[in-house]
């Protein structure tokens, strides 16, 4: 799962990436295994949501939208689906099951937000080693301190 | 006390209550949090294994004091 060859690419492109389709920053920095991992997790958590409330839980003048937008592409293409099920049906506000597939939908918004930091911050700070490798990325040494020393 | 924790685990298992579906929730939050900090598949699943058990723990006695609270407020 480390990056693949040694071409520039760009963390803003990664990011972006990352928000338009969930795990497709990872892929672009040469990630696979950790793109198709994320990919699978995050739109899946974000489908089962939008089946366990209805198919009505995703409405941009609710609040929960501001989370649940994280989620990106996969959520506007669900988007309108919703829209047009919240005018043809009855949406249960007080089942918890709804609440528990809008809390779904939020979290997998929230989680490809850190997935698409994690794929931006490995490439514009590829130094920096996270504590897979035995070490804290929070203590890691630049190179520059490193060398200086 | 023991009656308490009893009907605490009835209720958090019956039927009308969808806390069940908690589990897969806090599952994939694991699974990605942790992939994020590690890479080898070995690790990721190690700590996200260590790290669904810390919150499922965290979370359930938590829900026991606030049930605690609530039966006797």
């Amino acid at each position: 799962m480390s990056p693949q060859g040694t071409q520039y690419r760009s963390p803003v492109m990664a990011l972006v990436l990352g928000w338009v389709i969930p795990g497709a920053g990872h892929a672009y920095a040469g990630r696979w295994g950790k793109a198709v991992l994320f990919a699978v997790l995050i739109i899946g958590l974000l489908v089962a949501g939008f089946a366990l409330g209805g198919g009505t839980n995703i409405q941009p003048n609710e609040w929960w939208f501001g989370a649940q937008l994280g989620a990106g592409g996969p959520l506007l293409a669900l988007t309108p689906i919703s829209q047009y099920l919240m005018v043809h049906g009855e949406p249960d506000y007080a089942d918890p099951v709804r609440e528990m597939g809008t809390l779904y939908t939020a979290i997998a918004g929230l989680l490809n937000l850190l997935v698409m930091m994690d794929a931006y911050v490995k490439l514009a700070y590829p130094s920096i080693e996270g504590p897979g490798k035995g070490r804290d990325a929070s203590r890691a040494i630049p190179e520059r301190a490193r060398e200086g020393a | 006390m023991w009656e308490a924790v009893g009907h605490f685990f009835t209720s958090l298992f019956s039927p009308e209550n969808p806390l069940w579906l908690y589990c897969p929730l806090c599952a994939v939050v694991a699974v990605v949090y942790k992939a994020t900090k590690f890479d080898e598949p070995k690790q990721i699943a190690l700590a996200a294994l260590h790290f669904f058990i810390s919150v499922t723990l965290g979370v359930l006695v938590l829900g026991f004091i606030l049930y605690a609270v609530s039966k006797v407020l």
